[in-house]
């Protein structure tokens, strides 16, 4: 190994971290990177790479195909190209809101500068903005004269069949009362009028579909929106948007702005102070004092407040990733000691037995239930509970806003997730290898070295497969027990989407469907690397 | 010193029986009688599955037995202990400890209250030994078979044992290795003089080691069918015992005792090969060569 030139050592260094990553499919670039058999690498690649993105490709592809062509309540399926706008415009949010923060944190110079760019930003973007609807008007007028043009014949067609079939009804009419009358004279068998009769109805009801033909050409015509038509109310309203954004910023720039707020409150006081001064009644001087504390108070207050963040995409996951990792831990606090116990003890195992049979297959949806009654007893009012005063008190956790119901939602998951880690603990202990043991034996190692010398680390390859399972459940759990409870996240981004019911809301869900599965996806190749990390068969313990 | 005092290990009776859930208890060993002496090296003979390793796990301490007695210095046998290593038929290395690592998870328990550098000392001590001086940083996947098996004898006679119990340590081993291992572990002894129980089904390797040879009859209801006393004289040299008038004597009464053993048929072929390779012994023209170009081995005692 000591004879290797440095670039071989940083080819197989290399190739050694994309091994343990998880991601062996680079293995050929990195090879034909450095030369090596690139016939054989070329070959792999176009195998085990090239083939799997154009598979994903023409997956694509029939999506984009099909999405269209399926009507639904809430608008078309959104396209792959309407998912990525989803995704920017979410990420713009996001952006919008670090600007709107910064701007009501700004203070002295910088903000006075902020508002002279915002305000030259305002009049440009305004301008663009009268261009645009201009613009817009002269394209609608456009197409509603060209609709208008396309309809009038359509129209004049319906009023004229319209005319004709009234004409038609009004000649049977007339000629069912001739016969009824005749019948009432008995020069006509009954038969006869009901026979005409029963053609009538047929009658009117064919003339009623060519009518209705006709109309639903005419519903089609008019609710068609032309392409330039829609593009130009996209760019318009865009724009619109960006103004009113620019606008609101000048807001918290200026009248909503955190020192602008403290230096009123602190103006009202010292004129509450100077009132104090010059006030003779005992009355007024007790209202001046009052008055002088309150204005205090308010501005002590405003100075610690923070900007109100809307959620957007980036912080519910952020929230999500939190939530499961405290769902997480708090289920591999329980499954590995417990495990542990029931591998090492016949009785402790069967005393568990019927628990975990029984409690598995427990739909998570009833344990969120019966969670947020419990947890709920404990914080009956969660604002001033230390717990949470603590937690949002915290530097990055604080962000997150801590409530009820992220605990609620956090022990569902541990509920759920804590199942696979402990029968895999378990077994892992109760199946390390009999000769091991047989050398703890004639050693005479306690419990305690016994333990921690041999049993678990024989046991550690099987503990992290269940951690690593685990996970995968508590993810999965957790989307769903955020969709029920409200608790800010992935799973409220998905369910007030799918409330809200916009024209963007179907997008937004399919882009939380990603993101929801590439998140997914990392947190399972983050465990795969931690139980390589730890399995020592394949000498990966050497690393 | 009368022969009395130099009784280490006593086995009298001993019976050793499985339940059986539709009959009668299975009786693997019944009557089994031994006495092995303060530095002997006993090796124990037999067909596979004949309950050798049943005996070997009892005076281990990590099988119970059923009746009879069994006392070592003195002491009937509660459980395992230090007093008693034991080298088994697979390295038994613990995957995710260095060789060091693995040496030191014993000696901690034999010298408690050592410091750390003294405890190291030792370790490196006996892995010198048994030569794997520059290996003690290595995982036991990074070794081959042998390798690991040398850690093995290394991490049991770090223990200061007065005994050594040898599972058929080299069952797993090509020849070559078995014979290089086989000459490690008789230098250690020559040199400590700990009470040596061998398991082996090597008649070769049975006759070389030991100062006695307990040859067992077919379980169940195993014992102790006859014993051979090995006098060759210490420290062996591989070419001398070979070339010695009456090893072919002993082998001889080892292969027609196990012959008379065996009933199977499947045994009985092993039989038909061993007495083929009779005139001419193939390991043997091995062991003249590797004594031939490694004449160390045999000097360096």
């Amino acid at each position: 190994m000591s004879d290797q030139t440095p670039i071989e050592k940083i080819k197989y260094g290399l190739l050694k971290t994309i091994d343990v990553s998880g991601f062996k499919v680079f293995d050929p670039v990195v090879r034909l990177f450095f030369g090596e058999e690139p016939r054989k690498q070329l070959g792999d690649i176009s195998r085990y790479m090239i083939a799997p993105i154009i598979f994903v490709c023409c997956c694509m592809l029939f999506w984009n195909f099909i999405a269209p062509r399926h009507k639904t309540k809430s608008g078309e399926v959104p396209t792959p190209k309407q998912v990525w706008n989803a995704l920017v415009t979410n990420d713009t949010l996001d952006e919008r809101e670090n600007e709107k923060e910064s701007d009501f944190q700004l203070s002295d110079e910088q903000r006075e500068d902020t508002i002279a760019t915002v305000t030259a930003l305002v009049a440009e973007r305004e301008k663009k903005s009268e261009e645009l609807k201009a613009e817009l008007a002269e394209i609608e007028a456009q197409c509603k004269k060209e609709q208008g043009e396309a309809l009038e014949p359509l129209n004049q067609a319906l009023a004229q069949l319209k005319a004709e079939n009234k004409k038609l009804r009004e000649s049977r009419a007339a000629e069912s009362a001739k016969i009824s009358k005749a019948i009432a004279a008995k020069e006509a068998d009954p038969e006869k009028l009901l026979e005409y009769l029963r053609n009538d109805s047929e009658m009117t009801l064919a003339e009623k579909d060519s009518e209705k033909e006709l109309k639903d050409k005419i519903k089609k015509i008019r609710d068609e929106e032309p392409k330039r038509l829609k593009a130009a109310q996209l760019a318009s309203s865009q724009v619109a948007n960006e103004v009113q954004h620019l606008k609101k910023r000048l807001d918290y720039l200026s009248t909503g702005n955190r020192s602008q707020k403290v230096a009123q409150a602190e103006e009202s006081a010292t004129k509450a102070l100077g009132s104090l001064s010059s006030a003779d009644s005992p009355a007024a001087i007790l209202a001046a004092a009052k008055s002088v504390v309150k204005s205090e108070q308010r501005a002590s207050k405003i100075s610690e407040q923070e900007y109100p963040r809307a959620a957007t995409i980036w912080f519910q996951v952020w929230r999500s990733l939190f939530t499961v990792f405290v769902g997480f831990v708090l289920a591999a606090a329980i499954a590995i000691p417990v495990g542990i116990m029931c591998g090492l003890n016949r009785i402790a195992m069967a005393c568990l037995t019927p628990i975990i049979s029984v409690f598995k297959p427990v739909s998570p949806v009833v344990w969120l239930l019966i969670f947020q009654i419990i947890v709920g007893a404990f914080f009956p009012n969660p604002d001033t509970h230390p717990l949470f005063v603590f937690l949002n008190g915290l530097p990055w956790i604080g962000a997150l806003n801590v409530n009820p119901a992220l605990i609620f939602s956090a022990c569902t998951v541990a509920m759920c997730a804590v199942w696979p880690a402990l029968v895999n603990t378990a077994l892992g202990v109760s199946s390390v290898e009999k000769d091991h043991l047989n050398v703890a034996k004639v050693l005479r190692l306690g419990l305690w070295s016994r333990l921690t010398k041999i049993i678990i680390p024989s046991s550690l390859p099987l503990v992290f497969a269940g951690l690593r399972i685990s996970l995968g459940v508590g993810w999965m759990v957790l989307i769903a027990a955020e969709a029920l409870s409200s608790s800010d996240g992935l799973g409220k981004f998905v369910w007030d989407e799918y409330q809200n019911g916009s024209s963007h809301s179907f997008a937004n869900i399919l882009l939380a469907c990603f993101v929801i599965g590439i998140i997914g996806f990392f947190l399972d190749r983050f465990m795969i690397v931690l139980q390589r990390s730890v399995s020592f068969d394949d000498g990966a313990a050497t690393v | 010193m009368s022969s009395n005092d130099r009784r280490y290990v006593e086995i009298a009776n001993l019976t050793k029986a499985y339940p059986n859930p539709f009959g009668r208890d299975i009786e693997v060993v019944k009557d089994f009688n031994m006495i092995l002496h303060k530095g002997e090296i006993v090796s124990v003979i037999g067909h596979s599955g004949c309950g050798k390793s049943t005996v070997l796990t009892m005076v281990a301490g990590l099988n119970p037995i059923s009746s009879g007695s069994l006392a070592v210095e003195g002491r009937e046998v509660s459980g395992p202990g230090p007093d008693r290593a034991v080298v088994f038929q697979s390295p038994c290395l613990l995957p995710w400890m260095t060789t060091l690592e693995n040496v030191m998870l014993g000696v901690k328990q034999v010298y408690p209250h050592g410091s750390k550098k003294e405890r190291k000392q030792i370790c490196e001590y006996y892995l010198n030994l048994v030569g794997l001086g520059d290996s003690m940083k290595k995982y036991p996947g990074e070794m081959s078979g042998g390798m690991q098996q040398r850690v093995g004898v290394a991490r049991a006679i770090a223990l200061k044992p007065q005994m050594l119990l040898l599972d058929e340590p080299f069952g797993r081993l090509d020849s070559l290795t078995r014979m290089d291992l086989q000459d490690v572990i008789l230098d250690i002894l020559d040199r400590e003089k700990i009470t040596t129980m061998v398991i082996t089904h090597d008649v070769d390797e049975a006759i070389y080691m030991a100062d006695r040879i307990c040859m067992m009859t077919n379980g169940p209801e195993a014992s102790v069918g006859q014993i051979l006393e090995v006098p060759f004289s210490r420290p062996r040299v591989r070419s001398d015992v070979l070339d010695h008038p009456n090893y072919y004597d002993f082998r001889f009464a080892l292969i027609s005792f196990l012959e008379k053993q065996e009933h199977s048929k499947e045994a009985h072929d092993q039989m038909i090969e061993e007495k083929l390779r009779q005139p001419e012994p193939p390991a043997l023209v091995e062991a003249k060569v590797v004594a031939d170009s490694l004449p160390a081995s045999g000097a360096s005692f």
